[in-house]
């Protein structure tokens, strides 16, 4: 993957969209590899119980995925100095996620640019608001 | 507690860690220790993430041992839930530089178990 030059960026750039499905299959492959096994995540019947819709994504699980698509976008996951979200919805197994973003700063000097992110599910949900990158670049 | 970074196996090894794989080297050693004592008594049903901030000050290498350590900076009872922000700081056992800082803001809802 090959980084965008700093002075190349300009403000209003955009990032992606950046489009997973997400399965049951990965949501318990990330339970076993994160070690999070909050039944919420696992246990259809038991998601029913505290109220959810039915299982959800580990919310690291979609950060994960806004963090390919900045590391996508810029040249490596190296390049990621910073990456920040709110879990604002559930995104729920079987749902499509799309990771979206902007360049809102770019410092030529330091070689690093700001960008605004954020994630939506194909039930039009915003899942993933407030976010933030920052990513370090080539001059 | 320190969790060494796999990957090492030859010729597949990658050049760069995925950056949320902070959630392995960081979170899940500090965080397990709060949320499974029993003292603190909190229901896991209940538990949800609210926010997460993460920052890189240099890259992480495959190969890297990383000793995190976490701190409750601040617990917050709003509407019958609670919140709790813990600072999550993750130094490479070779030379102590950070690698990792993360900010994660817990909601507990409920009572405890």
């Amino acid at each position: 993957m090959s980084a965008p030059a700093v002075s190349s960026l300009a403000v209003g750039d955009a990032l992606g969209p950046l489009e997973r499905r997400v399965t049951q299959e990965q949501i318990s492959a990330y339970a076993e590899a994160s070690g999070d096994f909050n039944p919420i995540h696992t246990d259809d019947e038991f998601a029913r119980s505290v109220g959810l819709p039915g299982t959800i994504a580990h919310g690291l699980l979609e950060m994960g995925i806004l963090a390919e698509a900045v590391s996508r976008w810029a040249g490596g996951s190296d390049r990621v100095a910073g990456l920040e979200c709110r879990f604002s919805k559930p995104l729920l197994a079987g749902d499509t996620i799309t990771c979206t973003g902007k360049v809102v700063a770019v410092d030529t000097a330091a070689g690093n640019a700001t960008l605004e992110v954020e994630a939506s599910s194909d039930r039009g949900e915003r899942v993933l608001t407030n976010g933030r990158a920052s990513v370090r670049l080539a001059s | 507690m320190a969790e060494a970074i796999g990957g090492a196996d030859g010729a597949n090894e990658p050049a760069s860690v995925p950056p949320t794989y902070a959630a392995v080297y960081c979170l899940a050693p500090t965080l397990a220790q709060l949320f499974t004592d029993p003292d603190v008594g909190i229901n896991l049903a209940g538990l949800i993430h609210g926010e997460q901030a993460f920052e890189w000050p240099v890259p992480v290498r495959p190969g890297d041992v990383v000793d995190a350590e976490a701190e409750i900076v601040n617990v917050e009872e709003k509407r019958g839930m609670t919140f709790v922000t813990l600072a999550v700081e993750g130094k490479r056992t070779t030379d102590g530089a950070v690698v990792c800082r993360g900010r994660s803001m817990m909601i507990v809802r409920g009572a405890p178990a």
